[in-house]
């Protein structure tokens, strides 16, 4: 578990600052304003927070604190702010909350309002002053403190009356209207504090009011101190912010804690407590709303049974959702939440300890943690506020929203989730989520799950093609595998490969190279149109193997370099290899990497490697490269073009020692290297190679090369013929693409283009796949030779 | 404050409003701090810092200080990367009381650790250290750490100094400004790039990708992009430039200033934003260039989308004609720029404000808006209410917190913000510009707020 207090660096926070608690809180005071006493900027991004998900104007004023202000203290500026503040909006009653800034310098704000007041004359003002400094707690802990500060300075009438108190956790006002609408259904008096139901989602009015309307009033606050009882959502509250404790301990009012009214349980705890507390029977209404949520648990149960949830958020909230969680059958594999909260895992361990599965309790953590766990525990649900959003967008995880902020869709601030009819309308977000997500997949899933063909595709499936061609069941030999493999053989032309273009990066710059654009018309290597990330290559390669006749080898080329890519690469293997232990794998890299990953390779299995070796002559190579980055140095000119070539031959040696079959590809260039290639081949045959690919460099737009001209057909063929006299030469080269598919004279790419699979929607490097506006479309040209 | 009812503004906010009236010469006040309590719209320090530098798209941003200004900024901007998505992501070292205490040097450096170790497959090139309100006054010295990290990692660790009481969100422009500065170095006179640096357009919604298109077709070579979509390595080859345009006028300006003196770049200002602008930009990027045949291309170009886009305009034209703006933006760059697209639209500003806009950006906003147009500076939700329904508006431009307040008050409603997600610069922009006022002031939800339906 990632706890904070050991870790150094949080990534992407899961909490906000006090202040933000603060104004959430003080917000549900009627005709009140809050003032931050600190910089400018802190009322600004709250307000502006609060502003997406509320959808209404959030005015916070600010003591705009100057380095003035900090060097020497604020306090001149918190009476100015409070004054203006006093004059532009004609507050009942001021908050004050302060900020880490004002609390590092040591502002002592009680102190300041109350000179304020005795200055200004102005004694019968409530002015509530709370200390919420940024880093020292989060947003729920700045919620209550508000809360009970607001109680001791206020609630003073201790004269003993029929009505209950309640004390709301942070919800949306809507929530809070649900709940005074079932207390309503009691008919029972009570004040609801903070009552945030209108203050903060108002409807349009002919005349707009600076202070919205509507708050608990600073009369029922005042009357809290003599109520029958109060009644406390906040099982997770610190007691030391516990405005119900505080009117216990301090007016003997009984306080009864309970947990926000989400799910059945909790619902029916709230619902008998007031019933308890006020002597009132349940509203037979309530009953009737409870029956049918029960009925709408059972229509779905079987649906939720099958969620996999990530519940995140503040610790109240996330009590409340995991209990609906369980009680549905939702499994909840990640509790997490950004405060630091042990109430929380005790109130529900006991819940969790009789689950099977065990699930992840975090607190105190950020979304990186809760990511990496989401994805190990392969959560199918994510239940929590927008900020969710970016595991939703990185790893197709669906988003519940629930809680705060829900800035990226609209109508979180009339959202119900509460008692038994909002947790039923929850619950069926939830059920609907599962199902929108199996309705989009389960065709696909089925079919290639238990698709195994009809009778003529039978006999094309990898391991009859194979059997077909050798007859000797069990693991095949490298020779066999050459036999079976299209470009390592002429006589295999109906055996397919398929390119799993899983390798965007590349280590060294050739001059001949371009891969800016994608163009499906053309057939180049390192042209490609998506990018895949393994587990997409596994789907991919699935896909393909049920629909591809004869397809015996699986070959990575890119489109950068299968080496400077290694991680994406070897996963790609090891994936392929869990599912297939038969096909052929096939790999080209530019050779940079070779001495690092060859054993890796041979233990991966592959069994045939393609090294592009353009030159031996370092001048010569000086021409072809650009650059070479290797082992983070950027190298250029001879030196580039040495360690490249003394690494491709090193690797060579080495791979063709093992027993791999090593094929060599030459770019031939008119006027660079093409009286070198003979010395090419040579060399290669010497380091072990088992035939030599000589291509005519296709000028790329673009690339450095982009004017030379290309080597006619017939010179490439005398070329070939030359060296045939060393070594195998192959003579039905396509120069195929990075996600080719097929054989060699028909590619079907097109065909499982973004079918079978998304396209990558994140590459780490520059290759991200292009998107082509419809003047690229006419062809600004792609290329790469190698 | 001449003929205005000033009874009900605070009065120490009374010289930064003014009616433009071209016969008095009446200077209004601006670039200041904000007063105590007005509410203020405007953010602080780190904010004008970070939304300069965030689009770096391979830098590593940390925020060392409390989770509240990292978890307010974590991915909320529309800038957009064509490759890594670093940026994205919100570090943070999360300072708690025991930092308060004792000092947060140690978790900076550990934190800066964590980075380079779990980012190790790719290394890291530049961390940019921002330091919010409290890391000064608790005695962090964030240089030191700085320095001492790219010692150990040879790579670039470079400090913003962005306490947030430090000034407005202009002072965190010039932070920001500085650390590119630091970044690009002192001694960059090597060879020169024939090409341009584009200062000031952060690719929100693509609006980079879509100019330096423009650029690409009228044969203007882009050097580094500033800093929408940029990469730490682009960034660091400016100073090879031979050029910079200057679009974000308030945030660039400094350092187009900056690297004129140091690297010997000259810059123009130029605006891709309404058709005049970016005819007249396209046209001075030529010049610049001094070569005919940019000046050929991108007179063709200018010519061709016109073509293309003045119909659709011309649509809205005739569906907005008359109707009154109130404008409230951050900085005088925009609001410039969105007054003479609403005067090609036919439309009349009635109210225009900046949160940091200087005294030659009022000069301009003076000279080309109509007589009665009441300008503001650094101006506050009371002030804007007052003024929209005093002058009628029929909609406001403005960010995310402006929007609420406009539609309480029935008026539309223009994001012209960071965090829009769709293009407003360039021809395709100005008719989404266009387009979108449409939507909004033509609606027929108003029907039922004023006017006949109005109950």
């Amino acid at each position: 578990m990632k706890n904070r207090n050991f870790v150094n660096l949080s990534v992407n926070p899961c909490k906000m600052c006090m202040p933000m608690g603060a104004a959430l809180a003080f917000k549900g005071i009627e005709n009140s304003m809050m003032l931050l006493h600190g910089s400018q900027g802190c009322s600004t991004y709250i307000r502006r927070h609060m502003a997406t998900h509320f959808n209404e104007p959030v005015d916070i004023g600010s003591s705009s604190l100057t380095e003035q202000g900090t060097v020497y203290g604020g306090a001149e500026n918190l009476k100015k702010a409070i004054k203006n503040v006093i004059k532009l909006y004609n507050p009942e009653v001021i908050g004050v909350a302060t900020t880490c800034l004002a609390e590092t310098i040591g502002e002592d704000i009680a102190h300041i309002t109350d000179e304020f007041k005795a200055q200004e004359d102005l004694r019968h003002l409530p002015i509530i002053p709370v200390p919420t400094p940024g880093y020292g707690g989060t947003q729920f802990e700045g919620y209550y403190a508000v809360l009970r500060k607001a109680v001791q300075v206020l609630a003073r009438d201790r004269a003993k009356h029929r009505k209950i108190n309640v004390i709301a956790s942070h919800l949306n006002p809507g929530d809070i209207r649900h709940i005074k609408g079932i207390l309503d259904l009691f008919k029972i008096e009570y004040i609801l504090l903070p009552d945030i139901s209108r203050t903060l989602d108002g409807p349009y009015a002919e005349k707009y009011r600076r202070i919205s309307a509507g708050g608990t009033t600073i009369e029922d606050i005042r009357c809290m101190a003599g109520a029958a009882a109060t009644v406390e959502m906040g099982l997770t509250v610190d007691q030391k912010y516990s405005p119900g404790r505080y009117l216990e301990e301090r007016f003997g009012v009984p306080l009864h804690q309970c947990a926000v009214p989400i799910g059945l349980a909790n619902t029916d705890a709230f619902v008998n407590l007031i019933s308890r507390v006020t002597g009132k029977l349940v509203p037979a209404r309530l009953k009737e709303r409870r029956g049918r949520y029960i009925d709408a648990m059972i229509d779905s149960h079987k649906h939720n049974g099958q969620g996999r949830a990530v519940i995140f958020g503040e610790p109240e909230l996330v009590y409340g959702i995991t209990d609906l969680c369980l009680e549905n059958g939702v499994k909840p594999v990640v509790i997490a939440t950004g405060a630091k909260n042990n109430r929380l895992k005790e109130l529900l361990k006991a819940g969790l300890d009789n689950m099977e599965e065990k699930c992840v309790l975090l607190d105190d953590t950020d979304f990186e943690t809760i990511q990496k766990y989401a994805k190990d525990l392969r959560a199918n649900l994510l239940i929590g506020n927008s900020d969710g959003k970016w595991i939703e967008e990185k790893e197709g995880i669906p988003l519940v929203r629930i809680g705060f902020p829900v800035h990226d869709r609209i109508g979180a601030q009339r959202k119900v989730s509460t008692g038994y009819e909002g947790s039923m309308g929850f619950m069926d977000a939830i059920t609907n989520t599962i199902l929108e997500n199996k309705e989009k997949a389960y065709r696909k899933t089925m079919y290639r799950k238990y698709y195994k063909g009809d009778k003529k595709t039978e006999k094309m499936t990898v391991k009859t093609t194979l059997k077909a061609l050798n007859p000797v069941a069990g693991r095949k030999s490298n020779e066999e595998k050459t036999a079976a493999h299209p470009c390592y053989h002429p006589g295999a032309g109906e055996c397919a490969r398929m390119h799993l273009p899983v390798a965007p990066k590349c280590n060294i710059s050739c001059n001949y190279c371009s891969r800016k654009y994608d163009c499906p018309n053309e057939s180049r290597p390192g042209v490609t149109s998506e990018v895949l990330t393994p587990g997409q290559a596994l789907e991919k390669y699935i896909e393909v193997k049920s629909k591809v006749e004869h397809l015996t080898v699986v070959g990575i080329a890119g489109p950068g370099d299968a080496l400077a890519d290694f991680e994406n690469t070897r996963k790609t293997l090891a994936l392929i290899r869990g599912e297939d232990p038969e096909v052929t794998f096939c790999l080209s890299t530019n050779g940079l990497m070779l001495p690092f990953y060859a054993n890796d390779l041979i233990r991966a299995g592959v069994s045939h490697v393609t090294v592009t070796v353009n030159a031996i002559d370092t001048a010569i190579g000086a021409k072809i490269y650009k650059n070479v980055r290797y082992l983070g140095n950027r190298l250029e000119g001879e030196a580039a073009a040495k360690v490249l070539r003394d690494n491709q031959l090193a690797g060579l040696r080495y791979l063709s020692s093992a027993g791999v079959v090593c094929k060599v590809n030459i770019v031939m260039i008119q006027g660079v290297n093409d009286s070198h290639v003979p010395e090419v081949v040579k060399t290669v045959k010497k380091c072990g190679a088992f035939m030599t690919n000589i291509m005519g460099m296709i000028p790329a737009p673009g690339s450095v090369f982009e004017g030379l001209p290309a080597i006619g057909d017939k010179a490439l063929h005398e070329m070939r013929k030359q060296c045939e006299k060393d070594i195998k030469q192959m003579y039905h080269c396509r120069q195929c693409r990075a996600d080719a598919i097929g054989t060699l004279d028909n590619d079907r790419s097109g065909d499982f283009r973004n079918t079978g699979c998304h396209v990558a929607e994140r590459v780490n490097d520059r290759q991200k796949p292009a998107k082509l506006s419809e003047r690229e479309k006419a062809c600004t040209g792609c290329a790469v030779n190698r | 404050m001449a003929d205005l009812n000033a009874a009900d503004i605070i009065q120490e906010r009374e010289e930064f409003i003014c009616v433009n009236a071209k016969d008095k010469d009446e200077s209004l006040k601006c670039d200041k701090d904000s007063i105590a309590g007005t509410v203020s719209q405007r953010a602080c320090v780190y904010c004008g810092a970070r939304v300069v530098l965030n689009p770096v798209t391979d830098a590593f941003h940390i925020v060392h200080g409390p989770i509240g200004c990292a978890s307010y900024t974590w991915d909320i901007r529309g800038s957009l990367s064509s490759g890594p998505e670093i940026y994205r992501n919100s570090f943070s070292t999360d300072i708690r009381e025991h930092e308060v205490i004792f000092g947060g040097e140690k978790k900076l450096s550990a934190a800066i650790d964590e980075i380079v170790r779990q980012y190790s497959a790719n290394p890291p090139k530049v961390i940019f250290v921002y330091a919010t309100c409290i890391i000064g006054v608790i005695g962090d010295d964030i240089d030191a750490v700085c320095k001492a990290a790219e010692r150990q990692y040879d790579i670039r660790v470079i400090p913003v100094k962005s306490p947030g009481f430090a000034g407005n969100k202009s002072v965190g422009y010039k932070a920001a400004c500085h650390a590119l500065l630091r970044l690009m170095g002192e001694n960059k006179r090597g060879k020169k790039i024939r090409g341009i640096n584009f200062l000031g357009d952060f690719n929100l919604a693509g609006e980079m990708w879509i100019l330096t298109d423009y650029l690409r077709q009228i044969g203007v070579n882009v050097v580094s992009k500033f800093t929408g979509d940029a990469r730490c390595e682009e960034l660091m080859q400016a100073p090879q430039a031979t050029l910079n345009i200057v679009q974000c006028a308030g945030s660039m300006t400094y350092l187009a200033k900056q690297m004129e003196q140091k690297y010997g770049i000259p810059y123009i200002k130029i605006s891709f934003f309404g058709m005049e602008d970016i005819k007249l930009s396209l046209k001075r990027i030529a010049e610049a260039m001094g070569d005919q045949s940019v000046m050929e291309k991108a007179e063709q170009l200018t010519v061709e989308r016109e073509k293309e886009v003045g119909p659709q305009l011309a649509y809205y034209r005739e569906r907005l004609r008359g109707k009154k703006v109130a404008i409230y933006v951050g900085g005088g760059f925009k609001a410039i720029s969105l007054i003479k697209q609403f005067n090609d639209l036919g439309m009349k500003t009635v109210m225009v404000g900046t949160q940091t806009g200087k005294a030659e950006d009022y000069e301009i906003i003076r000279s080309i808006s109509d007589e009665g147009t009441v300008i503001l500076d650094d101006s506050n939700p009371y002030e804007l209410e007052k003024f929209m329904l005093e002058k009628g508006a029929d909609i406001l431009v403005g960010g995310v917190k402006e929007r609420p307040l406009a539609y309480k008050l029935g008026i539309a409603f223009c994001d012209h913000n960071h965090e829009r997600k769709h293009p407003l610069a360039g021809f395709e922009g100005a008719v989404h510009f266009a387009q979108e006022i449409h939507l909004t002031v033509n609606s027929p939800v108003w029907k039922f707020v004023r006017g006949e339906g109005a109950g």
